[in-house]
């Protein structure tokens, strides 16, 4: 593939704790990546998944608090459950799983979260671009198309 | 056939005769044999119009959540509409102490097209005999073995029975064959990625999008539907192939674990658009993962109400 493929990171508020990997999450992720922030992994619905995959996305991350550290206590869990069995519905479909990826993330991991997206984007750049599932028509996004 | 519709009638007339309910939800015959429609009794003397055949189509449960939770209601339930009722009680769509459950073990529903395609819509005779179906079209009499005719999620049902009827009307049926539903989704799976992604695009992409499936089941009961929402519009409002696959995605996902595999959605489809085989995989997998079945009881919240820390993980890394 050519142009790098395009991700959306959902992550959670809460689940980076440190200082300077949520600087650069914030300020300097690649312009082929799309941060989403949200305030707990278990506000991501599967239509907002299927959104971003239907709006262009090549793979999508989510990344959220360890599953003790939830924030709000259980989001994270009912999260998992849902987001796991939507991704092997698409997968049913013809969709590749492998495009989904959830992520725990903890107060330790410093420097984590470049790591995970550098080996997505690998793992995505082998898959190609998606075929299965069809786009909506492009829609303006910030002035310019997603 | 005719034997099971008296005691049913019976059972109605007690129950309104003793004031145990407000309305009873069953059957009523309409001109053509073909489509008995759904029928709400107040008084004794509706019952006239009365009928249950395996042509009726509906799930009764459908209009359950249409009443509000203090009226008392009766309803004809035969095994899956039983567990859609259990479901919806478990949502708390209305409380167990106001129904009355009239319970009738289930042969199949017989699918109106598969006749349709036989003989024509020009039927003016409908008849049951055990295991024999007797049509009469324009003047000629057929004769079909009951399987041949059965819907397709009928012929894979697993449980006919009522599992918590207030009164059963007629012998229990034996259980259906668990594998039947196994087999048909593991045969899917085994497909590759571009033949499944053909099959998922040429069913999805039929469809008008006029919800008749979503008005059909019982457990898509939402005042304001996802794709009936215009900010934010979640989905492509038309039939263009992004919409249509979005809104079968999302309907089958929302009904994991609350699908009863009854099979209304594709009866009430006019596109014949197959969709049990989405759900009948998300319900596959409730129960290997979670070893859950929709509506057996009406205690147990559906796995994606609740949590786990145990759960299998995949997604963690």
């Amino acid at each position: 593939m050519e142009a790098k493929p395009k991700i959306v990171l959902f992550q959670c508020q809460w689940c980076l704790y440190s200082e300077p990997d949520q600087q650069w999450v914030e300020n300097d992720l690649p312009k082929s990546m799309h941060l989403v922030k949200v305030p707990c992994t278990g506000r991501i619905n599967t239509l907002h998944v299927l959104n971003a995959i239907q709006g262009g996305a090549d793979g999508v991350m989510i990344s959220g608090c360890l599953p003790e550290k939830c924030h709000f206590k259980e989001g994270n869990l009912s999260a998992m459950r849902q987001q796991d069995e939507f991704a092997n519905l698409l997968d049913y479909v013809g969709y590749e799983k492998e495009r989904i990826r959830f992520v725990w993330l903890d107060l330790q991991d410093l420097g984590r979260i470049q790591k995970e997206l550098t080996a997505f984007e690998a793992a995505i750049a082998e898959l190609g671009p998606t075929q299965n599932l069809a786009t909506r028509t492009p829609q303006a996004i910030r002035g310019e198309h997603a | 056939m005719p034997e099971i519709k008296e005691k049913i009638t019976t059972e109605i007339k007690r129950l309104l005769d003793e004031g145990l309910v407000d309305v009873v939800i069953g059957f009523k015959k309409e001109e053509s044999p073909l489509r008995p429609q759904p029928a709400f009794f107040r008084k004794v003397d509706d019952l006239a119009d009365l009928e249950y055949n395996g042509l009726c189509q509906n799930n009764l449960a459908n209009y359950l959540t249409r009443y509000p939770p203090e009226t008392r209601i009766g309803i004809v339930v035969r095994g899956c509409e039983n567990r859609s009722v259990n479901a919806l009680i478990v949502e708390h769509q209305h409380p167990r102490e106001n129904l009355f459950l009239i319970g009738v073990p289930c042969q199949g529903i017989i699918d109106i097209k598969k006749i349709i395609a036989e003989v024509g819509e020009e039927i003016s005779e409908f008849n049951e005999d055990g295991d024999e179906v007797i049509l009469v079209a324009q003047g000629k009499t057929h004769t079909f073995k009951r399987h041949e005719l059965l819907h397709d999620s009928c012929l894979r049902c697993v449980h006919p029975n009522p599992v918590s009827a207030d009164v059963v009307i007629g012998e229990p049926l034996p259980e259906g064959d668990p594998e039947a539903i196994r087999e048909t989704v593991e045969g899917f799976e085994a497909l590759s990625k571009e033949e499944r992604y053909a099959w998922f695009k040429e069913e999805s992409e039929r469809c008008i999008r006029c919800y008749a499936c979503r008005e059909a089941c019982p457990m898509c009961y939402c005042t304001e539907c996802f794709v009936d929402n215009a900010t934010p519009r979640w989905t492509e409002s038309d039939i263009s192939p992004a919409g249509t696959q979005a809104w079968h995605l999302i309907r089958a996902f929302h009904q994991t674990g609350r699908c009863t595999s009854c099979g209304a959605c594709e009866r009430a489809c006019p596109m014949d658009i197959k969709m049990t085989y989405l759900t009948d995989k998300l319900n596959k997998d409730m129960y290997d993962n979670f070893e859950f079945v929709a509506g057996m009881e009406c205690e147990t919240q559906p796995p994606f109400a609740s949590f786990n820390l145990d759960d299998k993980k995949r997604f963690v890394v």
